[in-house]
Order: C-alpha cells, then structure tokens, then sequence
C-alpha cells in the first residue's frame, strides 16, 4: 500500500480527480458536464484499482502462498467439511511455526483463504472462480465431497492452477485427463476391498457376503469394485442391492438380504453408503433379528458418533479408513508420525483427527514438498514436481500416477472393540487383532 | 414367509409415516398453512426424547410425552409470536415464514447440537417376538400403536369436544367463527401448538425406532406433504391412510424383484400422481376440516 502512490504510473488518477472538478466549475455547463459525467467515473475507478491492486495482491507481492480451499462449513456435509478446514489450518500453522516453505533462498508463510460452499456443489465452482479470479490464490486445495471435486476441478484446469485434493475418491475424478487434479487419497476401489481383504485373511474366513449399497455414483463404484473383488476370491455374494441414498428405511432391503443366502444370514453384510444408512442398518438388523458374522461399512465406523449413536451394537462392526492415528509411518514432513499428528491436532482443536482431518492436512504437505523441490511457485513448475512426487508422510506414501490419484497407499480396516477404533488390517500397520466371529445382538 | 415379514414391516412403517403427517395435516387443513417447519419441529421432538433418555435416564415412551409437551409450547410460541402476523396474508407468505422458521431451526440445532447422528439404544430396542420366520421388534409395534392412538385421539378431540369443535369452526369459516364468539388468535394457537406436538410425537419415534441429525429435516417435511396429498386433507384418519398408503408403496415397490429398493421412493412419488390425477383430493379428503 505505501509504495503505490509514489510511483509515477499511479499519479494520474490521484491527482487528477479534483483537477477534474475544478475545471468543470469554470467550463461551460454541458461541456464541463459531459466531462466530469466521463472522468469521475474513470477516476473513481483508477482509484478503486489502485486500492484493489494493493490489498488483495498479497498473493504475489509479499513472501506469502495463499492456498485456497472452498469448503462445506453449513449444510449437510458440514461435519465432515468442518474436519477438512481443521486441517488445512493445521497444516499452515505448522509449517508457519517451522519456518514456512522454502523456495530457493525465500521463506514463503502460508495462508489459507477459505469460503463456505453450504454443501452445494455450484456454490463451491462459484467460489473456486472467485479464489482464483478475485483472491488471487496460488495454489488450490479441494472442497470436501466427490462431488464438489468433481466440478472444482474442471476451474483449476481453466485457470491451470493445480488443486491438491483429500476427499473425493471416485474414479470419474481422474478419468478426466486433467493435468492439474491430484488426490492424495487412496480411490474409490479400495475402500470396501480391504476390508473383505481383511475378512479373507481369518482363520475361517466367512464364505457369504451381502453387499448393499446407496445409489450416488460413488457407492456404487465401491460396491462394484467389491463384488468384482469378491467374486474373483471365491466369496459369494449372496445379495447385491442399491437403496436410495441417504434413505431412512431399510427394512424391504434387509428383509430381502435376510432370506438370499439358502443357508441363513450370509456371514458378512458389507455396506456401501454414508453414515446414517450405515446406523439404520445396524438398528433395523437388530430389530429384524439379522445376526451376521461380520459387518462392514465403508462410510461410518471411522467416525466419533459411529460409536455413541449405536453404543455397545457398534462393537465388532468393521469399517474402512483412508489414515488411523495407530498408522506407523515415518514421514519426512512436517508432522512425522500419526501419533505426533494426532497429539497437536488434540491440542488445537480438542478432538481426535478423523481421517478427513489427516488427508485434508496432506494435501498441504504435496504442495510443500512439490514447491520446495520445483524451488519455484510458478503453477506449472509447480504442477510438474506434483506430478512427480514420491515422499513418505505421517499419512503414507504421497505418489501419483498418471491420472493425478495415489495407488501407492493402501487403506486401513478398522473395528471398533470394546467402544474404541482399532485398526486390525493391513498387519504392518495394525495395532489389534480382528475379532470375528460377531456375537449375536444383546451380547456385544 | 417372507410376504408375512414385508406385510409386518408396512405395518409399521406406515404407522410411522402417519405420525409423521398427523400434525402437518392438521395445520394445513385448519389454518391453510403449509408448515414447512414441520420437519425440524420434529427434528426438536427428537432432540427432546434423544436428551430425556441419555442426561435423564427416562424411558423412551415417557420422552415422547415429554417432546409433545415442549413442542406444545414451542409450537404456541411461534404461532403467538410470528404466524400470527401473517395469517390473512396470501399462502405464499406463510410459505416463505415456515420456510424461514425451518432454516432458523434447523442451523441453530445444528449449532447447538452439532451435526452429528444420534439415536436412542433402550434396552427394549432388541426385543423381539419370532414367529415361524416373521420377527417382529416389539418398540417399534408400540410406537406404531402410539401412532394410532394418537390419530383417534385427535379425531375424537376434533368431534367431541368444545375446544375441538371451536378449531374445526374457525377452520371452515374463521369469520363466522369470530362472530360465535371464538377467539381466533387463541384457537390457532392451540391448533398450531396441538400440529407442533404430534411432530414432536413422530420426532420422538424416530430417534427411538431410526436415527436423526437436523439436516434431516427437510426429508420428513417431504414426506408428511406427500402422505397427506396421498391420504387428503380434512380428517386425522387421511394422514394414517396416507401414511399406510406411503409406506405400501415404498415397501411393496422395494420388495419386487423386478423394481427393487433402487426405485423404491420413485414408486412412492408415482403413486402420488396416480392418486392426484384419479382423486385429487387424496384416499380419505373432505372440503373442509370437519
């Protein structure tokens, strides 16, 4: 702001404008009125430019990278939108305090610059445009949900300003050749393969599964993937329905799923959706009578409320998960280790990450390390390093292929035991053994 | 077998569904009022039961007592203090203040009590009788029971007593009413305060036999629109129709093979515009509320 008026290219504008008045006193009136009606404006305008040019540049001007993140804080995927920005803001704290990015001899700080999208795809592509266009962001970190991701990325590839992103897994993110989309995440067709992974690694392993699943794109990619994934090592799958997502009556499915396999309850249900359905279909199993072996989720184990919403059904159930706190690996960033992240995430924000919180945070930590080693903020440098990255992070191995998504970290399987998240799969990482088989519903 | 456990799942179902529109009904048909807040009055009736049960240790039947009463009063309140305001003013107005109420309530639940899922797990909520291969989940049979009693009790009330009839008077003409001597503002007080209770009634069954988080709101609001477009205005016994009718629809739909659970809401909208075409004042629908 202070060393604009003092150059000379600004002058006109600042100076001019009560020269314009004073001339228009002495002129003629429809002369002098013609020209103040054209220069005033012109002059209010060079004003409003000057004052625009030098708040809202600090993109570029000033040693600062502003990140920007549009994410759902109001509307239905508040919660999980909520956990998103917790961590992108922890991870620009952390590098803040660590002495920020570092590009060649230059310290550049971090900065979040972030906008309530309301859960609304349209609204997050709005805003996308608005961060690059009027904020003047460098960089761009992903919206929460496959959706929004979906349609952010077609802004980024726009503009060609890369988005690092940590909640969309859908394979439909990546199969649109865009250079500028990365996912740091482990895509849709994990999601429910480790757990039935997890479920063929028993002892006696169930024979049956009944795969179940809401009807948004993404679910049924997932399931899709895993009845590919059981069919092909010898699980049969008994039932293989979709519901209506977000549905709040599930009774006509688990009735149906109940009596598909001829010798009873197939031994696992394995669901495909969001966390309500994922409650309801606990509660209406118990209240059916549905005792199965084993029960999965891909959506809802993972999170806190899983837990306190079913109380002692809860235990036994599997779910799977992008990151745990018990993950064991020894990262090069700025976090380290699971724990290490988990311990200054609890003291900033008093609760435990969710794995949305731990992915959102890796976002961040790409572009850190792509920038450092492009030793320039350039997008398309920028773009490039990302491209070919390999680092190992507290949240796993961070590489991409040549779609933009991480094939390299493998998913956890989770079970909650005795009211606590544990992860039981893969061995390397796990801190608890699978307990199987389910005791019935009442003695949990 | 199975055909017995799907006709026992719409039983209950249904049941639900019909206490989910009793009081929507109630406040369209009276006041004329579409209550788009319907839904997160309910979503309170839930939060009701869900706290009496988990801070005060009270049995889930006596928390659906206890969401009719708070939501008696809230609904008093809202009524005394905003749509008052506003009730000769065109539908489009009281619209757009429902509408407005629902997005009040809904965020400030959502403030106030995160955006969480909750349910009530009683000791009851395992309870099941077996028979042959039909189970059938004792909690949610009684709070299909509650649902009926709660229509016959509102129809009886309606018929029988002074104050009901005062409400159904002012329903059919608010002026001649006036001139009887009834106090309106009081009267649709009372109506929209009774519509609130039936809500928090339904809210209360659905944190005990589902789930809930305020976003869920707009969902039953829907519904209760559908069910009473389905079972038509004028008397409580439309809304268990409607409802019935509803929850035919989607279980029936969701138990053939050949259109599945996939379409099951489909159907359910389908059949809406089968009834609206072939009898548009819905199964059970009078002119007036009476």
């Amino acid at each position: 702001m202070a060393a604009h008026p003092g150059t000379s290219s600004s002058s006109f504008p600042v100076t001019s404008a009560p020269a314009v008045l004073a001339h228009a006193t002495h002129a003629r009136a429809p002369r002098g009125l013609l020209r103040l009606c054209v220069l005033l404006p012109l002059a209010l305008a060079s004003l409003l430019a000057a004052c625009g040019g030098s708040s809202g540049g600090g993109g570029t001007s000033s040693n600062t990278l502003v990140f920007g993140a549009p994410v759902s804080l109001t509307g239905s995927l508040s919660h999980e939108g909520t956990d998103t920005l917790n961590g992108y803001k922890l991870w620009a704290e952390t590098v803040n305090a660590k002495g920020g990015i570092k590009v060649g001899n230059t310290s550049y700080q971090v900065q979040i610059k972030s906008f309530d999208d309301a859960s609304n795809p349209t609204t997050s592509t709005q805003l996308t445009r608005q961060l690059i266009t009027q904020d003047k962001v460098n960089f761009l970190l992903g919206p929460y949900g496959t959706t929004a991701t979906l349609a952010d990325e077609t802004i980024a590839q726009q503009y060609k300003i890369p988005m690092v992103e940590g909640n969309g897994a859908a394979h439909s993110i990546f199969a649109k050749s865009n250079p500028y989309i990365f996912g740091v995440l482990s895509p849709a067709s994990e999601y429910a393969k480790t757990m039935l992974q997890a479920a063929l690694a028993l002892p006696t392993p169930p024979k049956t599964v009944a795969i179940i699943s809401a009807n948004d794109s993404f679910s049924v990619e997932v399931a899709n993937a895993a009845k590919a994934f059981a069919d092909s090592n010898n699980l049969k799958v008994t039932y293989f329905q979709q519901y209506p997502a977000n549905a709040t009556d599930l009774t006509t499915v688990l009735t149906a799923l109940k009596t598909s396999n001829s010798g009873g309850v197939p031994d696992m249900i394995l669901g495909s959706g969001h966390e309500n359905e994922a409650i309801v279909t606990m509660k209406q199993a118990k209240q059916l009578g549905i005792n199965a072996k084993l029960y999965g989720f891909t959506v809802g184990p993972a999170l806190p409320d899983f837990i306190t919403t079913l109380g002692g059904d809860s235990n036994f159930v599997l779910g799977s998960s992008q990151w745990t706190p018990q993950v064991k690996y020894q990262g090069q960033d700025v976090f380290g280790t699971a724990p290490n992240f988990e311990q200054m995430y609890k003291a900033k924000y008093n609760v435990e990450p969710s794995y949305q919180a731990a992915e959102s945070a890796a976002t961040g930590l790409a572009f850190q390390f792509a920038i450092e080693k492009a030793g320039s903020i350039a997008p398309d440098k920028v773009r490039d390093a990302l491209a070919n990255l390999d680092v190992m992070t507290f949240y796993g191995e961070l590489k991409f292929d040549a779609s933009g998504a991480n094939v390299t970290k493998p998913m956890a399987t989770i079970q909650i035991q005795s009211g606590q998240v544990v992860t039981v799969f893969p061995s390397d990482i796990a801190n608890a053994q699978l307990k199987y088989p389910t005791p019935a519903f009442g003695s949990r | 077998m199975p055909n017995a456990q799907i006709l026992v799942n719409w039983l209950l179902i249904g049941s639900f569904y019909a206490a989910v529109a009793l009081g929507f009904s109630l406040v369209w048909g009276i006041m004329n009022i579409v209550n788009l807040a319907h839904g997160s009055l309910l979503i309170l009736g839930a939060y009701v039961a869900y706290f009496a049960f988990t801070a005060l240790h009270l049995n889930p039947f006596i928390g659906i007592i206890l969401a009719m009463l708070a939501l008696f009063v809230v609904g008093w309140l809202i009524q005394y203090i905003a749509i008052n305001r506003v009730i000769r003013a065109p539908l489009l107005v009281t619209f757009m203040l429902t509408f407005g109420l629902d997005l009040l309530i809904t965020n400030l639940a959502q403030q106030f009590f995160t955006a969480n899922n909750r349910a009530i797990n009683s000791s009851l909520a395992g309870v099941n009788l077996t028979l042959g291969a039909i189970v059938i989940p004792v909690q949610n049979v009684l709070a299909a029971l509650i649902a009926v009693l709660l229509t016959a009790a509102l129809s009886l009330f309606l018929a029988r007593t002074r104050t009901g009839n005062a409400i159904l008077a002012v329903g059919m003409d608010r002026d001649a009413a006036r001139l009887m001597g009834i106090n309106i503002a009081r009267t649709y007080a009372l109506t929209f305060a009774l519509g609130a209770a039936l809500a928090g009634a339904a809210g209360a069954m659905l944190a005990m036999t589902l789930q809930f988080q305020p976003v869920d709101a707009g969902q039953y609001t829907l519904f209760a629109f559908v069910i009473v477009a389905l079972g038509g205005l004028g008397t409580p016994w439309g809304a268990l129709a409607g409802g019935l009718l509803f929850g035919l629809a989607t279980t029936l739909s969701g138990s053939i093979q050949a259109i599945g659970p996939g379409l099951q809401t489909t159907v359910a909208f389908a059949v809406l515009v089968l009834v609206l075409v072939l009898r548009p004042r819905g199964v059970l629908g009078k002119a007036f509320y009476s």
